[in-house]
């Protein structure tokens, strides 16, 4: 059987003084994935290899990682696929505290999440009716609703390297659901958050989040939108607020 | 640092962007020694004749082309939603650096050459 050499950078807080990398031979086949990879190192080789992992399907967010230099989730990336000259590395999600091996510390991205009020706030009052959408607003949000969470994006942002203030392409992403949902009452709040000294407009445009998004998602593009909106804010609450009142019958008490 | 073609772009952009501050502070240096009469304005221009000065000044337009073209760029990808064509224009906006440069960095060569 074929062989690669997987080269895995080490951490353990309590025995070392600096992250490390060890190399280990597994065994190869068409398809391995890199995950595969460190299952077989942690039962075969070592037992204190740390990581995340769960669905092994790619929905779950669990097991985002930098393999060669990119963010990728390693449940669904192929080992021969990565190898260059036989060997590939896999490192912790970069700019990220490590906690131990390739487990990172995600606490700045779930506080910076929170703080976009990631829910949907609906208006008071039952509605009379449905709420209508048209197709381009629901294409629109498809695109950030099958966010999975893993963080690839939050940690390839070089403002997130620079800043921990940063709201963050994931939380713009879900800001921009939200924002755009015509059933979300508080457009305005949100956008005020937004446009805030570390918000859209602290993004510098470099596209790290787009490379490294393994849904292929554009929170870019997302936060672009805000940024516009943001700049019209009030003229959009309004219509919001008009939508809800003349569709379904149903005003927002806390138009933000 | 998380290597990417969009990294490598916005650290070019700043990198010229500096270079541009930089020249400017230059340009004022020497400009604003006409204010001490013709001697002072002709010696201090003088001291940025040299083969040096005269390459800083071919970098420099590569600087200020890139500087451009990469700023339009972001304009673009920006307000026309087409974030899928950021690499294409980036290359776009190299090749546009490298042919502007030379239109207008062969002049300057040929000024340095000629003595």
């Amino acid at each position: 059987m074929e062989n690669a050499i997987v080269r895995v950078q080490r951490y353990n807080p309590e025995t070392d003084r600096k992250p490390h990398v060890e190399s280990y031979r597994v065994p190869l086949t068409p398809d391995t994935t890199i995950l595969d990879a460190l299952h077989w190192i942690k039962h075969e080789r070592d037992g204190s290899l740390t990581f995340r992992r769960s669905c092994r399907h790619a929905i779950c967010g669990s097991c985002a990682m930098n393999v060669n230099g990119h963010n990728v989730l390693v449940c669904k990336t192929s080992l021969s696929r990565q190898l260059t000259g036989g060997r590939v590395t896999v490192r912790p999600l970069p700019y990220l505290p490590i906690i131990k091996d390739l487990v990172v510390d995600r606490s700045t991205f779930w506080e910076q999440y929170l703080r976009v009020k990631p829910w949907l706030v609906p208006p008071e009052g039952k509605p009379g009716k449905e709420y209508r959408m048209l197709p381009e607003e629901v294409a629109a949000l498809q695109n950030a609703e099958t966010c999975i969470m893993c963080g690839a994006c939050y940690s390839a942002c070089q403002v997130v390297a620079l800043t921990k203030e940063y709201i963050g392409p994931h939380a713009l992403l879900k800001a921009f659901l939200r924002v755009l949902d015509p059933r979300d009452a508080i457009p305005g709040e949100r956008l005020r958050e937004v446009a805030g000294h570390d918000g859209a407009y602290r993004c510098h445009t470099i596209f790290n989040c787009i490379d490294a998004c393994p849904k292929g998602l554009n929170p870019t593009q997302a936060i672009e939108t805000l940024r516009q909106l943001a700049q019209k804010r009030g003229w959009f609450e309004a219509e919001r607020r008009e939508r809800q009142t003349r569709l379904n019958g149903a005003a927002p008490s806390n138009g933000g | 640092m998380y290597r990417s073609l969009g990294f490598l772009s916005f650290f070019l952009r700043r990198l010229t962007g500096v270079a541009l501050v930089l020249y400017l502070a230059t340009h004022m240096w020497v400009i604003g020694s006409a204010m001490q009469g013709p001697e002072a304005f002709d010696a201090r221009l003088a001291m940025v004749q040299t083969p040096f000065f005269k390459l800083a000044e071919i970098a420099l337009l590569a600087a200020v082309w890139f500087h451009a073209f990469d700023g339009v760029r972001l304009i673009l990808v920006n307000w026309f939603r087409i974030t899928s064509f950021r690499a294409s224009l980036l290359y776009a906006a190299v090749v546009m650096t490298g042919l502007l440069t030379i239109v207008g960095g062969v002049p300057i060569l040929l000024f340095i050459l000629e003595g």
